[in-house]
Order: C-alpha cells, then structure tokens, then sequence
C-alpha cells in the first residue's frame, strides 16, 4: 500500500529521537556560536519525550496523535524552538484529524502544514535563516513529488535531499531571528542550526517511510 | 550597582518566596510552580483574565492579580516570556465556564506563546480571547499603532477589564472594553539610567552622565533620541508634545493621567513631573478626572518615569472607578 501507517509515524517520531541524541553535541556546538547553546539538548530531550508518548499512546486518529506529541514537546521544552516544534505538530495534527493513515497527498498536505505551524508562530520568512529555509523547501519538494506521482518512500527522500540543499543554502544567509541576529555575517559558511534540525526530521521521515 | 540578591539564578523564584509568604490569603501557585500565579478570589461563572510576561517589572505583571483586576498570571525570568504550557496550565485553573481573556504587552515572545496557549486551550474547548496592549508613542509612529510596545498604560486595560469581568460582563463585552481601554491610552517614557538583569551582573546599554534616552522602553529598547538632561518641566512638555497629537487628547476631554517610576526614582520627583502634566492640561483645557502617581510598570533599578493618558467617556469611567484589591494595588470606589 502506497501510504504513511501509524507505525510508519511512531517510528518517525522515534528515529528523530534517536537522530536528535546523536547529534546532540553538534547541535550544541553550533548553537553555542550563535545563540544559547542549548539547541541539542532541547531537542533530544523533546523527542525523547514525544517517542515514549507516541510508543505509549493508543490513539488511532493519526491528527490527535501528532497533536498530543505537540502538547507532550511544549510541555518537555519550553523555549522559542520548543514551542515553534510543538506548533507544527499542532497544525499538521490538525490538518491529519480523522485520519488512520497518510496517502502520498496527505503527507504532501502533513509537510506543509508542518512549515506552515512554524512560519505563523515564529512569524519568519523563507530566507531568513531558520529552521523554515530546510522545512519549506522539503515540503515543496515532497508535494512535486506528490504530483508526479511518486511512492511515499520516493516523496519521503525527495524531502529529504530538499532539506539537505536547504540547510546547504543557509550558510550564505544573514540571521534575522533571535540572538544569531547579532553575529551577522559571523554566521556566514556555517550552516543554521535550527535548519539543520529540519533536515534530522525529513531523515528520520525518510527512513521510517522506507520500510 | 550594588543588590539584595542570594545566588543572581535565584533572583526570581526567590521573589516569588516573598511574594506567597507575604500575601498568603491574596494569591497562591498551581501545579508546584511558583511562576503560574493565580488568585484566591475568582468568582464561579466570572470571565477569567490573564496576563503574563518577563519578571524585572514589578508591580508589573503579577501585582495586578487580584480581586476587581486579573485573575492569573505566568512568570518568566527577567525579562523573558512565560512558557505556552505554563500560561495553558493557567488558563484552566481560572476558567469557571465564562472562557478566559489573555491580555499582556506587545512582545514578540509573549505574542508566540500566548497564541500558543490560546491553540490549545481551544482544544481543550475552553473559549479564549486576546488583547495585547501597545501604549508606547515612541516605539512606533502613529499609523502603525500595532507596532507600539507595552509599558505602563497597560494597567489601564487591566483596571477596565478587571472592573468589567467582575460585573459578570460576558467574554465578549470584557474583550471589547479591554480593547478600548487600550486603544485609548498613550504613554511614553524618558530613561536617565539603565537596567541591570542579575543574571548578566551588569547593564547591557549605557546612558551617560547627564544625558538622557527620551522614548526608552522597560527592557533598554533605544528610544526617540538621546539628549543633554534637562529640567524636569521641560522633560514633561517633550513627552506630552509626543502624547497629546498622537490620540489626540484635546479641550474639553476629560483623562485619567498615570505618572510612572522606573524603579530608581524617588516619588518626591514623580510628583515634580505630576505638577508639570497637571499644569499643562489646565492650560489646554484638558479636564483631570483622577490620577495614579508611583511604580507601576518598571524595569530593574532603571531611573526615569513613564506619562500615561487615558481618554475618558462614561462607559470608561464606569469601570475605572469601582474598587479592587491586590497585593500590590488597592483601590476604594472613586
């Protein structure tokens, strides 16, 4: 079947736990340059706590699931990142309600929702070198994907290489949000750090859409 | 500058000690979390209001949860935002079945995690509403008034909504009064030093000797210009030559005028500054209905004051002149 199962999205949100805690120290180095230095440990331990909800959780509406995973990662970490990650679960939570599985145009829908959560929160814009400029332009990438009709495996590593040149592109972009504001063009040639935590998830996306 | 403080990471739960153990009949904490502050006294089936932001203001925020004013409030580091969660937790705790209205400043931070809170109480089918309150004339020109930061005319908002959701006015009514109240205060401030945030040990901005920074906002925000200190009267007229055309506010409008400390400045010369607003109204033939002279929104050990201007009609009145108690603010019916 061509589609995203709920084991298919407990094993998502699981490997971005374990992406996010291999990569904890990178994170944290590189946030550390630019801003509170928190960022690997935020997010390791927001996962963290989101995959032991999904793995516990029985519900079957995919939206409540993804929906609760949010309220469980603003609960877990409650700084700006925090609370933009969980707002994406929330909005793309909303758009998947009812549902009990994803075909290849609902999870084209689930990444642009998924951007979208972010962008109205945190009010940034493609470009200025957040998380958006790895989430945006994966989910452009997913949904032309989409339309030619592609597999949900093939869609879930189009994603993927679309956030990869994403956070490719940040490194030539100038920080307009939070503290990064103030190393300007010190953060030239250094990728951005919350766009590289977009690309860990569509890489946990992409495995668990392998299988 | 030299402190009272123990450990500088201490700073605001130890605030928070004080608070609790000073006031325990007035206002306790929910979920083991001295940051979620609410009132011992709301009422069943009475509208909940709920503000929040960064600490470092006192009586701001917290200070005007109470009975007749507000009935929550979140509590962030000094100078931070309260967490979604935290103001969430909140909002269940002081809904009683009339639904909830957030009103707060207008702060980047504070907007994210409100709107946040707001999403999932709706989840939650709790009904929430939001004002956020922007006073400050320096921060924006006029045209682009939802730019305009919070400062203190935001307690005006506060007394207005408090007074209206006591009389059991429904969501909607106390949204719209909460709105109008704010959109009919204009505030702005002059800073003669900074501030200091205990965690950081020292001043992030300096205003030099004898100089002054005409416009600065409660958190160091660069004002409309930095100048030569001048007297206190000629200081005065500048900030209402500010105030006044922006609303505008002339003959024969009647006001409630708001004279606002920093945190450093004795009250003696918030009076000196009073005198001169008092005066120059007389002279435009702008009526004073009643006044609030003290600490009302500050920032730190910051030294300078804050003019604010509420434009009265009855409907206004009405609400701002029936009492309220809280730790902080005490008012008898005017």
């Amino acid at each position: 079947m061509n589609v995203v199962t709920r084991k298919q999205l407990v094993d998502f949100v699981c490997e971005a736990s374990r992406l996010m805690e291999e990569k904890k120290e990178y994170l944290i180095e590189l946030d550390a340059a630019m801003g509170d230095g928190d960022l690997g440990l935020t997010m390791s331990a927001g996962f963290g706590k989101a995959s032991e909800f999904v793995l516990s959780s029985e519900e079957t509406d995919l939206g409540k699931l993804l929906m609760q995973a949010g309220m469980v990662f603003a609960r877990t970490v409650p700084s700006t990142m925090g609370t933009l990650i969980a707002s994406a679960f929330l909005k793309a939570g909303k758009g998947a309600l009812g549902k009990t599985e994803l075909t290849v145009d609902g999870l084209a829908c689930f990444a642009q929702d998924f951007v979208c959560g972010i962008m109205e929160r945190g009010k940034a814009q493609r470009g200025n070198r957040t998380i958006v400029d790895s989430l945006a332009p994966a989910a452009d990438a997913l949904q032309k994907a989409a339309k030619e009709g592609l597999s949900v495996a093939e869609c879930c590593k189009r994603a993927m290489e679309g956030a990869a040149k994403g956070v490719e592109d940040t490194k030539s972009m100038l920080p307009a949000f939070g503290r990064a504001v103030y190393f300007g063009e010190k953060a030239l040639g250094r990728p951005d750090q919350g766009a590289l935590v977009g690309y860990y998830l569509y890489q946990a996306l992409s495995s668990s859409a392998q299988e | 500058m030299q402190r009272l403080l123990n450990r500088p990471q201490d700073y605001v739960d130890e605030m928070l000690d004080g608070i609790y153990l000073a006031h325990p009949t007035q206002v306790k904490f929910i979920n083991e979390d001295k940051r979620c502050l609410v009132s011992s006294k709301t009422k069943e089936g009475k509208v909940g209001i709920i503000t929040g932001g960064g600490s470092g203001h006192l009586p701001l925020f917290l200070g005007y949860v109470g009975e007749g004013l507000l009935d929550g409030c979140c509590i962030g580091g000094v100078f931070q935002s309260p967490s979604s969660m935290q103001i969430l937790d909140v909002t269940k705790e002081v809904n009683r079945g009339a639904g909830v209205l957030y009103l707060y400043g207008n702060y980047g931070g504070d907007i994210m995690n409100f709107d946040m809170a707001k999403d999932m109480a709706e989840m939650e089918s709790i009904e929430v509403r939001q004002v956020v309150a922007g006073d400050d004339v320096a921060s924006s020109p006029k045209g682009s008034e939802n730019k305009r930061r919070g400062v203190a005319g935001i307690f005006y908002a506060f007394k207005i909504a408090g007074a209206a959701a006591e009389s059991m006015l429904p969501l909607a009514e106390v949204e719209r009064l909460a709105q109008k109240a704010s959109d009919h205060v204009r505030s702005m401030g002059v800073a003669l030093t900074p501030c200091t945030i205990p965690e950081l040990g020292k001043a992030n901005f300096s205003i030099s000797d004898g100089e002054m920074d005409l416009g600065m906002g409660i958190h160091g925000e660069p004002g409309i210009k930095v100048d030569k200190l001048k007297t206190a009267d000629e200081i005065v007229d500048e900030i209402l030559s500010h105030i006044l055309p922006d609303l505008p506010y002339s003959k024969g409008d009647e006001v409630s005028v708001l004279v606002n400390g920093l945190g450093a400045t004795p009250k003696e010369e918030l009076y000196i500054v009073f005198r001169r607003v008092a005066n120059v109204l007389a002279e435009k033939g702008i009526s004073l209905y009643n006044s609030y002279v003290g600490e009302f929104a500050t920032s730190m050990d910051m030294a300078g004051m804050s003019i604010s201007l509420l434009k009265l009609d009855s409907e206004l009145k009405n609400y701002l002149s029936m009492p309220c108690s809280t730790p902080f603010f005490l008012q008898n019916q005017i």
